[in-house]
């Protein structure tokens, strides 16, 4: 078959019954691009001895190198049996960190070939595509391939390999088994569920008896793979050949006179052919005779491997060809590779591309009869029923089912994947071969240059000038050619519906778009209004994808895969294009592997960074399952869906998107650091307090070291600290918060900041409008927060709140127990009605809070924020001087004089205000006048700042502090054989499992289980590969947990010191985080530069 | 020549020698290397793995021994241990490699965290991370932009201060990202922390403490993460 032209395949795409949108699937290493080859070789694009080595459809280098195929690429082919056929082919990956490439694959393609190893039978990822493909309505035919490793390696008789092949074939019906029962037992659920609540009053105890009805009801007889159905090929790529029962029976039934139906019915299966009755009998197994199958098909086979690969018998071997009526070229004949000549022999007596090519066109559907089922699954976002949809957009249903080329009829395209193109490959760049003309105009162009040149050598010396001339216009050559190399993308996608043309405008509807939420009649005409997630463009081009090369079209009839180019603007991953406005954007693809090996990029050369950051745009926009983020910390994360995806993320950054060295490293992970209540026991479970402290090493400097001066810390925990002017004193104590409280506040941040606004406009005298929602919010969270907070010592504690911490939102709370010091609540936005008793301000009572808010946001243990933490003011004397009280006075001037309410405070300085006294003077401006006292120390409100900050840490410290790590829950699937080896995993990295249960209707266990992040690097990746892929996790971030060992402990009690010995060298994992950040931050880290001083080298350097 | 052939010159191994004068008198005692600046910042608890032995010398590298009455009269103690120690926490010493080493690389450290958490992209407002900083520290060729976290001031001026104060304050301020000027001058502004304490005084005393300052945010970085997108 020649070359297929494309006018050709531009007359075929118009007819969309003839037209096969189809993907080829399979676990890793099954044969997929292999067999992808061979079907390409059928077209002449490649040559027939080139298939299976090449690997057409493996366009990257890395591809090449590693032998796995890593995107997923489409080819149009053209095949011819009695009609013309279309097949738009879409090779993917197996690996699977690439699934989310097999997802961008099985949307577009209405039926699915799934490769299996004849040797290696189902594999894990074999078992997800079958999913993938059931998941999206789509129907699969099966090749199994490899056959003649079975010969050739496993050394199988016929006998053995059939009894083989059917044990394969069970394997994948019962896959397809359990999806389609898991399916209908969910579906009873769900009937259950409704008819429960549709009569309560009905008895449950009917439902018991008929559990397995909903099974029996349901057909599924046409689900599963058998040869007699037509739907499976035993093929052997590599060398070639390929068949189904089909072609035999054909060929037997005119050479035998057996009615090729009943051959077709019996060729697979239990049957024996009875060569005296002539006819073919049940039975073969029990009566120890060759079933059908082997003695017509297999043997023929095997024989032939027999007569040109094992012995290599010439004459056999031409006796062979000249019966089955093939010609083979003596060059082949005498090739010294036994494998050439099978090759050349089974390629025209069983080639695969026609066996797997026929049934593909016979079995498969044609976009047209694409089923209302699938249609509705694909409109219906999320957990919306399609009926729930507007009416404009259920009405679109039917132009899906038409699946029309009309002009009238809506453009409805899916782009599942955008995917990265050089320049140089597109069509419009391409070279073509040269006119004549052209030849002769160049000539004549580098007659002149090379004239030039002469000329320019020979004024060298004189005319130093001109070159300094010519030098912008090279540099400005330069920047062009880089424009050249910018990456184009192209957008892989299908129509659907209608005809999308060259030049038309389209609307671009991203995947969270509602069509419900569109204005009344607008067409791709009118100017946009500005609804979210659309966008109007045109068409800039469109292209035929032939794998690695484009074919520019002008336009794209219904029913066919093509690639869009100038989306980039528009499009970020996937999109919905139609002319219709009501169209609804497509249910997002099911990605099998959700990205979750984080590692942080950097450039080598930090100059660099914005190259960078550029090019993780364009990878994020490449690559379906990658993600892109700058954290916080100012790290840009790259998130990937395993290693080897990360590798691929890494070079393609390097030398598509980028073109920079860069490093990948752990990214930093986040602790939070909080105090908890003394615990009861110590490391070894005994009690606490009766015992008697041993007298030990690690005590002996402590005590001294702990505090400086100034520095005043009782018994109770209570920590007075004075300003280095002596000005003031506070007393602070550091109190654990219950966990639930901790939670609230972080739960409801929002709220808390628009509080926190409110008294800030308060405080002006201005007032906030919040709405009545909100304010019922606040309410309500007041009093969660007083039913948290019970007991004796938190008795009035949520009406002395006095500011929430770090950045005035965060889980951590100050508490105001200054006797006699009644400020203004947080809470005032919740009285405003009730204009509360005059409450009021002190002078720098924003600094206490500002104090509060730096210690909060970085502790002691490893400068991370705090969380659950409650500091309690106790005290905060003043004693301001003389100077200040009158430089204060003369601030009053213009206000009226109040009486001192405030009794604690003999200096008589501190002005008391009226919060509600709508004055323009505030004590807040008397404060910033007190600091002004200069004297060495700098401002006061600064010093009482640092003052409270400092109370605030050692308070912290006087507790038991602990560490908190962030965990991520991890459900993890996994199967029952693999379940011991999962749980190894998970203890060695600290997790622990919360919970496991059997999947229903599956043999697929469900584990959930929390894990510290810090441990989570190549988590994924080591159950994977203990599990040989078996188990795949997901991680998501969940809470902060505190780690409960301390990370100051040292074994202090007899006890302690038998079970961890003098220096408690086993590993204490909360130290270890806690030096582990600060070695990262440059902090001190308790670390003896030499662990033995005996140990080290004696001699001195130069000796 | 691989027979050993003795010198004369003996030196001591593995040996850092403390010194201190006192009393007139000079005391040397001899520790372990690497060891003494441990015992001084309180990693290293056991005295035993500091010392070598629990004498006080004169010289060490001579052997010449302090006398008993020496030491009492400058320590106040004939207790060998309690005068190693006074001298281990007061004295001289010879650095060695590794302790001066640790000490660069930490400094070093500590040098590369200021600076990351300070500063910011002036594109992205967002931090560098350390080891970016480190980098360029180490490669100085190389240059990235860099600009000193600016911190968000508000403050809210009376309205007859307010436009002498304004243009006073204006070389001060980097960006102003709000003002409004009804009955008072009421301004949110971008400013380079080292203005703070100029901005600070000017109101406070061009108002005569009727202006009211206060710091919305000490460095104004963006928050959360970014997805690029």
């Amino acid at each position: 078959m020649g070359h297929t032209s494309l006018e050709k395949i531009i007359a075929l795409q118009k007819k969309t019954p003839h037209i096969r949108n189809l993907c080829i699937l399979a676990h890793v290493d099954h044969g997929k691009t292999t067999l992808a080859d061979c079907l390409v070789a059928s077209n002449g694009i490649i040559s027939s001895r080139l298939a299976g080595k090449l690997r057409y459809l493996d366009s990257r280098e890395d591809e090449q190198i590693r032998g796995i195929t890593m995107k997923s690429s489409a080819i149009s082919l053209h095949y011819t049996t009695g009609n013309e056929y279309l097949i738009n082919l879409i090779d993917s990956p197996g690996h699977v960190d690439f699934s989310s490439e097999v997802s961008t694959a099985v949307r577009l393609c209405d039926g699915a070939i799934v490769v299996v190893d004849a040797v290696e039978g189902v594999c894990p990822q074999t078992q997800v595509v079958l999913r993938q493909a059931w998941l999206e309505n789509i129907r699969p035919v099966l090749v199994i391939n490899k056959i003649d490793r079975l010969i050739v390696e496993l050394k199988l008789t016929s006998q053995e390999a059939y009894t083989h092949l059917q044990k394969i074939l069970e394997q994948v019906n019962a896959v397809t088994g359990s999806l389609f029962t898991s399916k209908v037992l969910e579906e009873r659920a769900e009937k259950d569920a409704e008819a429960q609540s549709s009569c309560t009053e009905n008895g449950s105890g009917d439902q018991v008896y008929d559990w397995s009805a909903g099974l029996e009801e349901t057909d599924d007889s046409d689900l599963y793979f058998s040869p007699d159905r037509g739907n499976v090929v035993f093929a052997s790529a590599i060398d070639g050949w390929g068949f189904s029962i089909h072609q035999f029976a054909e060929m037997y039934s005119q050479k035998m006179g057996i009615r090729s139906s009943v051959l077709l019915k019996t060729l697979w299966g239990d049957f024996y052919l009875n060569a005296k009755a002539k006819k073919i009998m049940k039975g073969a197994q029990s009566k120890g005779k060759k079933p059908l199958f082997v003695q017509l098909v297999l043997d023929n086979i095997w024989s032939m491997y027999d007569a040109v690969v094992t012995r290599r018998d010439k004459e056999k071997v031409e006796k062979m060809v000249t019966s089955l009526g093939l010609k083979v070229m003596s060059r082949d004949l005498r090739h010294s590779d036994p494998k050439v000549l099978l090759s050349a022999i089974c390629s025209q007596w069983l080639p695969v591309s026609q066996a797997v090519l026929s049934m593909v066109c016979e079995k498969l559907p044609s976009p047209a009869e694409i089923s209302a089922e699938r249609v509705e699954k694909l409109m219906s976002v999320g957990a919306r029923r399609f009926d729930s949809l507007p009416e404009q957009t259920q009405e679109l249903k039917k132009a899906f089912l038409d699946c029309s080329a009309d002009e009238t009829a809506p453009v409805i395209v899916f782009v599942s994947k955008m995917f990265a193109v050089d320049s140089k490959a597109l069509p419009q760049n391409k070279q073509r071969p040269l006119t004549q003309e052209e030849i002769a105009q160049r000539r004549e162009q580098a007659r002149q240059r090379h004239a030039e040149r002469q000329a320019a050598n020979q004024s060298a010396e004189t005319l130093k000038g001109t070159e300094l001339n010519m030098l912008p216009t090279a540099l400005s050559v330069k920047t062009a050619v880089e424009e050249d190399n910018k990456e184009h993308f192209v957008a892989f996608a299908r129509v659907y519906s209608g005809v999308l043309r060259k030049g038309q405008k389209v609307f671009v509807l991203g995947p969270k778009y509602d069509p419900s939420l569109l204005p009344e009649g607008c067409s791709a005409a009118d100017v946009l209004p500005s609804v979210p997630h659309m966008a109007c463009c045109t068409v800039d081009s469109l292209y035929l994808l032939m794998g690695r090369e484009l074919e520019e079209l002008d336009e794209v009839p219904t029913g066919n895969v093509l690639g869009i180019g100038g989306m980039e603007e528009f499009i970020l991953k996937s999109a919905t294009i139609s002319t219709s406005p009501s169209c609804p954007p497509f249910t997002p693809l099911n990605f099998e592997a959700t990205p979750i090996v984080r590692v942080a990029v950097e450039p080598k050369h930090p100059s660099e960074m914005p190259k960078l950051v550029r090019g993780m745009r364009l990878l994020n926009q490449a690559d379906p399952c990658a993600e892109v983020l700058i954290q916080e910390t100012g790290e840009h994360v790259l998130v990937t869906a395993g290693e080897v995806h990360l590798q691929r993320c890494l070079d393609d950054l390097r030398e598509r998107f980028a073109k920079i060295e860069i490093s990948a490293s752990k990214p930093i992970i986040p602790f939070r650091e909080t105090v908890i209540r003394p615990p009861k026991v110590d490391m070894v479970n005994e009690d606490m307090g009766k015992q008697q402290k041993v007298a030990v090493i690690h005590q002996v400097k402590e005590e001294q070291t702990k505090y400086p001066e100034g520095v005043q810390v009782d018994s109770t925990g209570l920590v007075t600290l004075t300003t280095p002017n002596k000005m003031a004193t506070v007393g602070v104590r550091a109190i654990p918060l219950p966990e639930e409280v901790t939670r609230l506040l972080e739960d409801n941040v929002e709220l808390i900041r628009t509080m926190e606004q409110f008294s800030l406009f308060a405080w002006e005298d201005k007032t906030l409008d919040i709405n009545q929602k909100i304010l019922e919010n606040i309410q309500e969270f007041k009093v969660k927060l007083e039913s948290n907070l019970q007991g004796r010592k938190w008795r009035g504690a949520v009406e002395r709140i006095w500011a929430f911490g770090p950045r005035r939102c965060g889980p951590n709370i100050l508490l105001n127990s200054v006797e006699g010091y009644r400020r203004p609540s947080v809470w005032q936005c919740l009285e405003r009605e009730k204009e509360t008793e005059k409450a009021e301000i002190r002078d720098f009572d924003n600094s206490i809070a500002s104090g509060f808010q730096l210690a909060t946001l970085s502790g002691p243990m490893c400068e991370e924020p705090l969380m659950g933490v409650c500091f309690s003011v106790e005290t905060w004397d003043m004693k301001l001087s003389a100077p200040l009280a009158q430089q204060d006075s003369i601030d009053e001037d213009s206000q009226t004089a109040e009486p001192n309410i405030d009794n604690q405070n003999e200096s008589s300085d501190t002005h008391e205000t009226n919060a509600s006294s709508a004055s323009s003077n505030r004590s807040r401006s008397g404060a910033e006048a007190a600091g002004s006292s200069v004297d060495c120390y700098g401002p006061f409100s600064g010093q009482l700042i640092a003052a409270m900050k400092e109370a605030c840490r050692y308070a912290f410290q006087a507790k038991p502090q602990r560490l908190m790590a962030a965990m991520y829950t991890c459900e993890i699937m996994a199967t029952a054989e693999v379940l011991g080896r999962v749980y190894a995993v998970l203890s060695k990295r600290e997790g622990r499992v919360l919970q496991e249960e059997m999947k229903e209707g599956t043999d697929m266990f469900i584990i959930k289980a929390v894990l510290p992040v810090a441990e989570s690097f190549g988590f994924a990746d080591e159950i994977r590969k203990r599990t040989s892929g078996l188990a795949s996790p997901q991680l998501v971030f969940s809470h902060w947990e505190v780690i409960s060992s301390d990370p100051f402990w040292v074994p202090t009690t007899e006890e302690e010191y038998l079970h961890f010995g003098e220096k408690a060298d086993s590993s204490n994992q909360a130290l270890k985080y806690m030096n582990a950040v600060r070695r990262r931050k440059g902090l001190y880290v308790e670390e003896k530069i030499v662990e033995h001083a005996e140990k080290q080298r004696t001699l001195s350097k130069n000796k | 020549m691989s027979i050993f052939t003795p010198t004369n010159q003996i030196r001591l191994t593995n040996v850092a020698v403390v010194r201190m004068k006192k009393a007139g008198k000079r005391f040397e005692i001899a520790c372990y290397k690497n060891k003494v600046m441990s015992w001084r910042s309180g990693a290293e608890k056991d005295l035993d793995e500091v010392l070598q032995t629990h004498t006080v010398f004169v010289n060490v590298s001579k052997g010449q021994v302090a006398k008993r009455d020496d030491l009492s009269s400058a320590f106040g103690t004939e207790d060998l241990t309690e005068a190693c120690t006074q001298i281990l926490a007061k004295g001289e010493l010879q650095v060695s490699d590794r302790e001066r080493q640790s000490q660069l690389e930490h400094m070093f450290r500590d040098i590369a965290t200021i600076v990351a958490e300070k500063c910011v992209n002036p594109e992205t407002k967002r931090p560098y991370t350390v080891i970016l900083i480190e980098r360029v520290i180490k490669q100085l060729q190389q240059s990235i932009q860099i600009q000193r976290a600016h911190m968000r001031l508000r403050f809210v001026l009376p309205a007859r201060d307010g436009k002498r104060l304004k243009e006073k304050l204006r070389p001060l301020i980097k960006t102003v990202e709000n003002e409004d000027f009804t009955e008072q001058l009421e301004m949110v502004c971008l400013i380079d922390p080292g203005c703070f304490r100029d901005i600070d005084e000017l109101i406070r005393c061009e108002t005569k403490g009727k202006g009211t300052l206060e710091v919305l945010s000490l460095k104004d970085v963006e928050e959360g993460d970014e997805k690029l997108e």
